[in-house]
């Protein structure tokens, strides 16, 4: 076998290899990818600790473990249910799409706050954003592991 | 929370059971390439069919076939454009070589072997390092155990009539002659010249001469298939040499009542009257006898025993070879036979008994090699760059035992021999030398002559060579085959050597 | 970590404002990546050169260079865009790519000849140009589309245009091998069902997504099964009509199965409910049994695939021979330029360009070379279907799942066609086979695959499903 002959062979390995040496650096992300967000599906979902409340139901320094969707109002059968006089029966929906958390005012009354400002229909808020239901204000913190 | 936490449940474990699946499917993917580029590549990349062998086939020399003696049998020329094609050295050698047609593709040997003369086969470890060299190709010349003189004068002995001659060592399985007539010319078909018009010939030629009647025709026996259930019989201990059967005399004359069914004979005016025995039956080719033996034995043991020797299945063999069958195998009754009458007629070569005339050698091989079956052969060595392999010898199993395969060497050799045997079988023998076989005559049921067959070995005492001929409804078989095979192998024994 | 503003001042009075709006983001990733692909594919070249011109040197490096250029030009124009997209995807498919184009530099380059301008382009000319045109389609998408209403608020409208190109093509189209798959309109001919793909994709992920909640009701029982009510499974009979359509109209096995194959694993990720896959599968082996009947040219299909050395010269040629392709590849393959034994000039297989790729790249990267290639493809899948799931809602989730979904099965289709695993339907290999119309389409893909994984960018529009859920549950407590 000539030289021309080994260079070749060394050479269609080498391409080979790289490949492979290709697809193991894309496994190589795609895993560390998958490790970050399973610590995060650990992460969620957060939580509402509750800041202020004149009424008393829910009491102040109350935390509540939050689903992916957890309706909040006065009514009963609401998650987190609001006894306050400004609050509607089915207030707002705090959800959890994808990786972001969103409130969605259900019409109520007197509107739902985040940070202060009224939201119209739906919109996003982060860890340490806080919510306002009638009187009663919460802030969103993540759950601790 | 039991609503939501259905209709809303997250998307993501679902997500993860398609990945799954789809992950098990390209596993599977990755299996079936595996499978096809490792498990399954020698076979496909050597196929005649593989593109890069025909590809090769127009560029890369192929490699000579040479006879036992040298003669080269195959060689290449160049026509006007570089490209090479095939010229044999005559038409006697067409059955057996084949021809490699860059048009019709390849028949025999040179399909066999194709791998081998292109240079494409070796072993994994070499292909693999070939792939990626700049010299792909080491051609092979094949060494034959084929005697081109012999194969001459086997197609001479035929002449005009439709037939075939198998020789071969009992002692090797070397295959000496294999010659079937009509035969073609090869060189024409491989010649891109005259190919077409060679090929559209032949093709609608009524007598067929592209059928290697040798290994591929599938001929009516006769009673050169009593050896066959001789040797069922005495192997599996049904009959001795000394069994004889009372009623076997009165049959003569009256015809012998199987299952309501008479099976008749009556052509043995000087023994009529005598219970013969065996090596007697076999002088005379008693049919009753021999169909009071098949039933004593049992479909059974006669299938099995056939089994043995290569009926049922291709023989293992350098060229494709039609399966020879003893029975249909559509009936209940042991072996597969529809009742005793068929068992019966079988058990003298009638019935639905179908074998080839290289089966028939293997029959005879098995008695003159002291019952054991060489596998027949005929490439014996590969010559390549980096020299020459041989082949060597193949048992094929033993069939019965040496004792039981002198008696029926010796019973051949009275059916040769014999002072009735010779009356029989006029012109078998070879001056000097004592020759064991048995003629046969095959009815075809209408009109027509009977397959004219014969098989035997000479010496008998230290066999050298084994014969089979076949000749297509040319009359008895001793007085057609049995004289070409004396021809053949006083040809082989005293001048061949 | 940020980098500062462009440092280049204004030249022109109307540029700052876009200049402004600036904020590059680098991508080691992708860079480190693409620089990886960079090196294969030189040394792939060096290799296949090696074997046509007998000595070490890159082969057609203009053809390489504008390639790479191209994808170099992506990168910046991605971390210009200062998105905070996917930076795998484009790696791989760029991988891909390039072994298209180093498998159609070494085809006969007279397989496909086209004339552009006065001027006549080989297979490999045309293939550059259409890879090029399909990195701009997809960079493009990447950075250009931060919303998707115009998918979402108009499914319905897209599946009347899917509807559209499927009649069209039927009245229109022009036959070739007995497949009515291509439409020419003017000069621009293209394969309609690579789109139609795409805008299946969006439109089930709009239904889906919108009567997710419903479709997992219970309220129907059939024998074992429990069912969504019956008027949610129109779909799926639409669905199975327009593909059992598709082969009546088109004669297009492939494209039928993989619109169904994607419905169903689609259907699934939303629902979780065997029960409909399984009635979607009986569905589709009776439809598949009816077809086998009434017309000959898929029984003929399923004869082949059986057993396709019954005919080795005539019905069953190009599959033997693309399996005669892999066995001549072995493990280690014959290298690039070394197998594809050419009979009188041309390859052993007709179509190897479109149908055959694999077996082609079988041969001569051998069965290591495949399996690398067969990750590539797992590897889009995952990064499809994890985009998916981190989607801020269903319909993203849905449709970055429908997409992968659509590059997974289709390679799935095709690559089990060349194995003989199933059998052999005209679909082509994604980013590897010849032709526009599948480059451009699954360019498509991944620039809304890259757009979907940003989540920086408009929140989705409010949640719909859930007051339509809120109305049921009341429904059930009173």
């Amino acid at each position: 076998m000539d030289g021309f002959t080994l260079v070749l062979w060394g050479v269609r390995l080498l391409f080979l290899l790289l490949l492979y040496l290709f697809l193991a650096r894309v496994i190589r992300a795609l895993l560390r990818d998958l490790r970050a967000a399973a610590r995060e599906t650990v992460d969620r979902p957060g939580r509402l600790v509750v800041l202020e409340s004149p009424g008393g139901e829910p009491a102040v320094g109350r935390s509540f473990g939050l689903d992916v969707i957890t309706p909040l109002g006065r009514d009963v059968n609401n998650a987190i249910v609001i006894d306050d006089q400004f609050a509607s029966a089915e207030h707002a929906v705090l959800t959890y799409r994808g990786r972001s958390w969103y409130l969605e005012d259900l019409g109520s009354t007197n509107g739902s706050y985040i940070n202060g400002q009224p939201i119209d229909g739906v919109a996003a808020l982060g860890y340490g954003d806080e919510v306002q239901i009638g009187q009663v204000r919460f802030r969103l913190e993540r759950t601790r592991t | 929370m039991l609503g939501p936490a259905g209709s809303n449940r997250p998307i993501g474990p679902t997500t993860i059971h398609v990945a799954i699946l789809l992950s098990v499917a390209f596993a599977i993917l990755a299996g079936a390439a595996g499978y096809w580029g490792v498990v399954r590549s020698q076979e496909l990349a050597r196929s005649p069919d593989d593109a890069a062998v025909i590809a090769a086939a127009r560029t890369v020399p192929r490699g000579r076939i040479l006879d036992r003696d040298g003669t080269v049998l195959a060689r290449n020329e160049a026509d006007e454009n570089g490209e090479l094609f095939r010229v044999y050295i005559s038409a006697t050698v067409s059955q057996v070589v084949g021809y490699a047609s860059r048009i019709y593709g390849r028949a025999g040997l040179e399909r066999t072997y194709d791998a081998e003369l292109t240079g494409l086969a070796g072993d994994p470890l070499t292909d693999a390092f070939a792939k990626f060299g700049a010299e792909r190709y080491d051609p092979k010349d094949l060494t034959l155990s084929l005697s081109y003189d012999l194969q001459k004068a086997a197609i001479a002995a035929l002449g005009k009539q439709r037939g075939a001659v198998v020789m071969l060592d009992p002692r090797t399985g070397e295959v000496l002659a294999l010659a079937s007539t009509p035969t073609y010319a090869a060189s024409k078909l491989a010649d891109p010249a005259t190919a077409a018009a060679t090929f559209e010939a032949l093709r609608d030629n009524p007598a067929q001469p592209l059928l290697p009647r040798a290994t591929l025709g599938r001929y009516v026996p006769g009673s050169v298939f009593k050896i066959v259930t001789a040797i069922a019989g005495l192997g599996s201990g049904a009959v001795t040499p000394e069994t004889t059967y009372p009623e076997q005399p009165r049959a003569e004359r009256g015809g012998l009542l199987v299952e309501g069914f008479r099976v008749r004979d009556g052509h043995h005016p000087e023994t009529g009257s005598e219970a013969l025995d065996f090596v007697g039956a076999t002088e005379v080719s008693c049919n009753l006898w021999y169909a009071l033996t098949g039933i004593e034995t049992g479909g059974e043991a006669l299938v099995d025993y056939a089994r043995r020797m290569g009926f049922g299945a291709p023989i293992p063999f350098d060229l494709p070879t039609a399966v020879s069958q003893v029975t249909n195998g559509n009936g209940t009754d042991p072996g597969g036979f529809v009742d005793d009458v068929e068992l019966a007629n079988a058990a003298y070569g009638q019935a639905e008994t179908f074998v080839t005339p290289l089966q028939m050698a293997l029959v005879a091989a098995t008695v003159a090699n002291d019952g054991e079956l060489m596998q027949p052969r005929l490439v014996t060595a590969m010559t390549g760059k980096n020299g020459t392999r041989a082949i060597g010898a193949e048992s094929m199993g033993r069939v019965l035992s040496g004792a039981d395969a002198r008696a029926i060497s010796e019973a051949m050799v009275q059916a040769v021999e014999g002072r009735l045997g010779r009356r029989f079988t006029s012109g078998a023998t070879v001056a000097g030398v004592t020759v064991a076989g048995k003629s046969g005559t095959a009815e075809l049921g209408g009109s027509g002559e009977p397959h004219s067959w014969f098989i035997g070995f000479a010496p008998a005492e230290e066999p050298e060579v084994v014969i089979a001929v076949l000749v297509e409804q040319a009359g008895r078989g001793g007085e057609v085959a049995a004289p070409i095979a004396g021809q053949l192998m006083t040809h082989w024994l005293r001048g061949g050597g | 970590m940020t980098v500062g503003a462009p440092s280049a001042q204004p030249v022109a009075p109307s540029l700052p404002r876009v200049l402004g709006q600036i904020h590059p983001r680098p991508r080691w990733q992708e860079l480190r990546l693409l620089v990886l692909v960079a090196v294969a594919l030189a040394i792939g070249s060096v290799s296949l050169g090696a074997v046509r011109t007998g000595t070490f040197g890159l082969y057609d490096p203009w053809g390489l260079g504008i390639y790479l250029g191209a994808l170099f030009a992506s990168h910046v124009a991605q971390v210009l865009a200062g998105r905070r997209t996917d930076q795998i995807l484009l790696p791989t498919v760029a991988m891909l790519g390039g072994l298209s184009l180093l498998l159609m530099e070494r085809l006969p380059q007279e397989l496909v000849v086209q004339r552009f301008f006065g001027t006549a382009f080989g297979l490999a000319e045309v293939q550059l140009i259409w890879l090029v045109g399909a990195i701009v389609v997809a960079t493009t998408l990447g950075i250009v589309v931060r919303s998707d209403s115009w998918l979402r608020r108009y499914k319905y409208t897209w599946a009347a245009v899917g509807v559209g190109l499927l009649l069209l093509t039927f009245v229109l189209g022009s036959e070739i091998n007995g497949q009515r798959l291509t439409l020419q309109i003017g000069p621009i001919a293209g394969q309609p069902s690579e789109l139609l793909k795409v805008i299946l994709v969006v439109f089930l992920a709009g239904y889906l997504s919108e009567n997710r909640a419903l479709l997992v009701e219970q309220d129907t029982r059939v024998g074992p099964l429990r069912l969504p009510p019956l008027p949610y499974l129109a779909p799926m009979v639409a669905m199975w009509a327009i593909a059992l359509g598709i082969v009546v109209v088109q004669r297009d096995l492939g494209a039928a199965l993989l619109f169904f194959g994607v419905f169903l694993a689609l259907l699934y990720a939303a629902t979780g409910r065997v029960s409909l896959v399984i009635i979607g599968m009986i569905l589709f082996l009776l439809g598949s049994a009816a077809m086998a009947n009434l017309f000959a040219h898929i029984q003929t299909r399923i004869a082949i695939w059986i057993d396709p050395f019954a005919d080795p010269l005539g019905a069953g040629y190009q599959v033997i021979q693309a399996l005669h392709a892999f066995a001549r590849g072995g493990l280690l393959g014959m290298g690039l330029g070394g197998g594809l034994p050419e009979i009188a000039g041309r390859p052993p297989i007709p179509e190897i360009h479109t149908d055959f790729p694999l077996a082609a790249l079988g041969e001569e990267l051998g069965i290591i070379g495949v399996v690398a290639i067969l990750g590539f493809y797992l590897v889009i899948i995952q990064r499809g279907l994890r985009i998916g799931v981190a989607a801020a809602d269903d319909f993203r989730s849905l449709l970055a799942i429908g997409l992968a979904l659509v590059i997974g099965i289709q390679a799935f289709i095709i690559a089990a066609g060349n194995l003989k695993v199933l059998p052999l339907t005209g679909v082509t290999l994604p980013f590897i086979s010849y032709g526009g119309s599948s480059l451009l389409a699954n360019a498509l893909v991944v620039g809304l695959l890259l757009a979907l994984s940003d989540k920086g960018v408009e929140p989705p529009p409010p949640p719909q499903s859930l007051s339509r859920w809120r109305r049921l549950t009341r429904r059930g407590a009173a």
